[in-house]
């Protein structure tokens, strides 16, 4: 996985679970990003966010049905990008 | 755990003002039951519900009953209590036990002892002594400190810096407990108290500085002979994997005693001011045992606000 070239892989993720970006799914969002090298960060409309800040996350009001724009730059960002997709598509194990 | 008429006789003999009149060989008697009894119906010859396991206490109102009585009928009626074996007689205010009881005593294999207390005080200050004996303790690897009020004990493995981390906490006027080996016991069914073994107690070791004697640096206030534990901190080595719950959402806890304690794990990575983080962390549960927990009430605050928006969108 690392040592690979450095690529930018960019996806658009809608927001499926009914409380949307709250505090645990913030959470799990910055425990995924941790366990990749690449660099994530995470935009709704004018609103910027690292994917390892809680706090930041938090500030996008990712509500079900909203479109984050997630953007890895990394030698993994393919899989940092799968894993955060398969997140998204898991409602964060909420509803 | 159960205890011996010795131990509660050696443990309490400045406590209790308390003297061996008669049985010194049966001290060894086992305390079945952590109470007193005064056996004022007893001796009037009511057996019912009568609390054979526990120590019988005579005050004054016991002796003055059994003054009244005829010797014959004393004795008899004093048999009767010995004959259910109970482990040991106390005799309050200092007053020296008739010479029928010591005989009642060798014959039954039943210690009397003497307090020079009254029997109230008396009755009060030995329960404490035989619950405090017989509570469940324990001691563990770990440093306690109090944190304005905040019983924390900080555990993590040799060389992490839990010393240096209570340190810090007294330079910012907190008391320190115990260093290194701290004793628990369960003092109720809602605390464990905390305190340290008496022997270290006011000292602590500090790598490359030796042994300290904690007071003589710090001023009195430094030091507590014991707190409430309200608090564990875990220290660990910084890793990959602290990413577990960042959002304090959901708490931990660890079994003491049969009572769920409060449990953090801090990473410790170089350049992190520890002290403050625990400071901090006691300060939060100071919070939490006021009814506000931080993380749940922003958590539901975000919670409102994204289900309106996405109603209204």
């Amino acid at each position: 996985m690392t040592g690979g070239e450095i690529k930018t892989v960019e996806q658009e993720m809608t927001i499926k679970n009914r409380f949307g970006i709250h505090a645990r799914p913030a959470a799990l969002i910055v425990k995924t990003v941790s366990q990749f090298a690449s660099d994530v960060t995470i935009s709704r409309e004018e609103m910027i966010a690292s994917g390892k800040s809680i706090m930041g996350l938090l500030t996008l009001e990712g509500y079900q049905g909203a479109v984050l724009k997630v953007t890895a730059v990394g030698p993994d960002a393919d899989e940092v990008i799968a894993a955060l997709q398969d997140l998204v598509e898991s409602k964060f194990f909420e509803d | 755990m159960e205890i011996t008429v010795r131990t509660f006789y050696e443990e309490g003999k400045e406590l209790l003002q308390l003297g061996i009149e008669a049985g010194e060989a049966f001290l060894d008697n086992p305390i079945s039951e952590i109470s007193l009894n005064r056996p004022g119906l007893a001796l009037a010859g009511f057996y019912q519900y009568f609390a054979q396991k526990r120590i019988q206490v005579i005050g004054l109102a016991e002796s003055s009953y059994l003054k009244s009585m005829t010797s014959t009928e004393r004795s008899r009626q004093l048999a009767l209590m010995f004959k259910k074996k109970i482990p040991a007689l106390v005799v309050t205010r200092n007053r020296r036990a008739p010479k029928d009881l010591c005989a009642l005593s060798t014959r039954y294999r039943i210690p009397v002892l003497r307090s020079g207390m009254i029997t109230g005080h008396f009755m009060n200050e030995a329960t404490l002594l035989i619950e405090r004996l017989t509570a469940p303790s324990m001691r563990l690897h770990g440093t306690m400190v109090d944190i304005m009020g905040v019983g924390v004990l900080i555990e993590g493995p040799p060389g992490i810096g839990k010393s240096e981390a209570a340190l810090a906490l007294i330079e910012r006027g907190h008391s320190l407990v115990a260093d290194d080996i701290t004793v628990l016991r369960k003092d109720s069914d809602r605390a464990i108290v905390a305190s340290s073994v008496e022997v270290t107690r006011y000292h602590m070791e500090i790598r490359g500085l030796g042994i300290i004697h904690v007071p003589s640096l710090f001023g009195v206030a430094s030091m507590r002979r014991d707190t409430k534990l309200d608090l564990i901190v875990r220290l660990k080595r910084a890793s990959v994997d602290d990413e577990n719950d960042r959002s304090g959402l959901t708490p931990s806890f660890r079994e003491v005693f049969g009572l769920s304690v409060p449990l953090l794990t801090l990473p410790v990575a170089a350049g992190r001011d520890l002290a403050h983080v625990i400071e901090v962390a006691a300060r939060n549960q100071k919070l939490k045992d006021l009814g506000h927990d931080a993380a749940k009430e922003l958590d539901e605050k975000l919670i409102a606000m994204l289900t309106r928006k996405r109603q209204t969108r």
